[in-house]
């Protein structure tokens, strides 16, 4: 416990808020409680219950971003919008760089792209990162697609690998092994994590950008190419940011929630439902891009902290330990 | 056999048929992926370092160890230097992989060290652990900031961020995982 990073991260909110609030953006309160989410399979969630009294009760879940909230605004028409909000992910390995509940700061901007997104991301920074921080923390940016990173740390050109197996012969190629069953994305991911991820620049905050359309997500395709509208930030090696240029057809985002659903079903742990009528929102959804910002990770990395426990008051670590230990 | 999300820092593993130990690991879920898990292993037959990276379902075999209590006698440029408490037997454990072991050991001490096939391959180091402070910068008078800190090295020559009531001489805990301070102890 350090009542210094406690002043630092409030510090870091506040200058955050009128970052924003200057930009005319307005800062959003929605539930932590949701009765449906966003269907991602790869993210398990917290449930709860709601007791009435009287009645039957009711499965709700912690929001895993505002996202699903966050979305309905939009497509009311409330304009750009952020949020700094307390988020929750179950059953993620507790780590250097994890904690079950942590803060993400997510904005929208109305009638942006992914790419005006780097400008407002690098905006940001140059408005709450104190002066004298190291380089590796200051703007401007560095940019590389993953098609580039891929050619330059792992040797594969990714535009001629969008069939599995010639991923796989071109993974064995470099030598990294997979099993016969793995999936195009998991393949992807070996080589992603082995060669590309830890070969990145880390000498300026890094935008990696257009990722594959084989990974699912709300992100909108480049038409005509294997890529999405879609970036993540690195600082020092560590994710830190994702970046949309938000799907805003109607029917692209009902076939993610079908398609999605109907996997969660069978792989989750906890397979929360989803709102199918969500896509009602996408009808009238204007074009925007969205940025989810984790700022445990922000606040460890301006603190040149190895482990985002050293930024958070009771690490969950720590609790469940202290609940293990008394339970045995 | 385990799965690869319950590898833990300082198991050992049968790799490719080839025992290893953990020396680091650490989770990741790439933007959007599937749980992988990220590991830095060391050989215990050669000593070479490799790094792999696995999906959390993966099943690995571990391989059983025991702990030996063993006084820590110095430290080289090529090892740690150990001897056995019970059978008064020297060793080395090499350097490689373990270059921040050097960072938390004391000399004198005793550390359980990890056995297997009667060979050391790793040591414990205790997740608290008390140091003296060797070199504590002077408070600035007047500076009555709460909650300030500097910067003080310990025995070791690790260097530690503490609240500014530290002074040289005086024993602190440290936090070996995060490197912290933990708080001022009394002797």
């Amino acid at each position: 416990m350090n009542r210094e990073i406690s002043k630092k991260r409030s510090n870091l909110y506040r200058k955050i808020r009128s970052f924003f609030d200057t930009r005319d953006y307005t800062e959003v309160e929605t539930p932590v409680l949701s009765p449906d989410l966003i269907p991602e399979v790869t993210i398990e969630v917290f449930e709860t219950l709601f007791l009435h009294p009287f009645r039957p009760k009711a499965h709700f879940y912690l929001v895993p971003s505002p996202e699903v909230w966050m979305k309905r605004l939009i497509a009311e028409g409330f304009g750009d919008i952020y949020q700094i909000a307390r988020s929750f992910r179950n059953a993620e390995s507790i780590g250097s760089l994890h904690n079950p509940e942590f803060t993400l700061l997510e904005w929208y901007t109305m009638g942006a792209d992914y790419r005006d997104s780097i400008g407002i991301t690098e905006e940001l920074f140059k408005a709450v990162i104190p002066k004298g921080i190291s380089e590796d923390l200051r703007p401007p940016f560095r940019r590389i697609s993953m098609a580039e990173a891929f050619k330059e740390f792992a040797g594969i050109t990714l535009e001629n690998c969008e069939d599995r197996e010639v991923l796989r012969d071109e993974a064995e190629r470099i030598g990294i092994s997979s099993a016969a069953e793995s999936s195009w994305e998991e393949i992807f991911h070996l080589i992603f994590l082995q060669k590309v991820e830890l070969s990145l620049p880390q000498d300026k905050p890094l935008v990696l950008y257009d990722y594959p359309s084989a990974i699912p997500c709300l992100a909108r395709d480049i038409p005509g190419t294997p890529w999405k509208e879609r970036w993540e930030l690195y600082i020092r090696g560590v994710e830190v940011a994702n970046c949309y240029t938000e799907e805003d057809n109607f029917e692209k985002v009902a076939e993610y929630f079908l398609r999605e659903s109907r996997l969660k079903k069978e792989q989750a742990l906890i397979p929360c439902p989803a709102d199918m009528d969500y896509g009602k929102n996408f009808s009238r959804f204007p074009r925007c891009s969205g940025v989810a910002m984790g700022l445990d990770r922000l606040l460890m990395l301006m603190e040149k902290l190895d482990s985002i426990g050293g930024v958070i008051l009771f690490p969950f670590s720590d609790t469940l330990t202290a609940t293990l230990n008394e339970s045995t | 056999m385990i799965k690869a999300g319950a590898i833990d820092k300082g198991m050992a593993l049968l790799f490719k048929g080839q025992p290893f130990i953990v020396v680091e690991r650490q989770f990741v879920n790439p933007g959007k992926g599937s749980a992988f898990v990220r590991l830095k292993l060391k050989s215990l037959t050669t000593g070479q370092v490799l790094r792999e990276t696995m999906k959390s379902q993966d099943s690995v075999e571990d391989i059983t160890v025991e702990d030996n209590s063993c006084q820590f006698l110095y430290a080289d440029n090529d090892g740690y230097h150990f001897m056995d408490n019970d059978t008064y037997d020297q060793f080395e454990i090499p350097m490689e992989g373990f270059e921040d072991y050097k960072l938390f050991l004391k000399d004198g001490d005793t550390y359980k060290v990890v056995m297997w096939d009667d060979r050391p391959i790793d040591i414990k180091i205790p997740f608290k652990m008390v140091y003296e402070v060797t070199e504590a910068p002077e408070a600035i008078k007047g500076d009555t900031v709460t909650g300030a800190t500097k910067i003080v090295t310990i025995e070791t020559g690790l260097k530690v961020r503490v609240p500014i009531f530290i002074k040289q001489g005086e024993r602190i805990m440290v936090n070996t995982e995060t490197r912290e301070y933990v708080e001022r102890v009394n002797s």
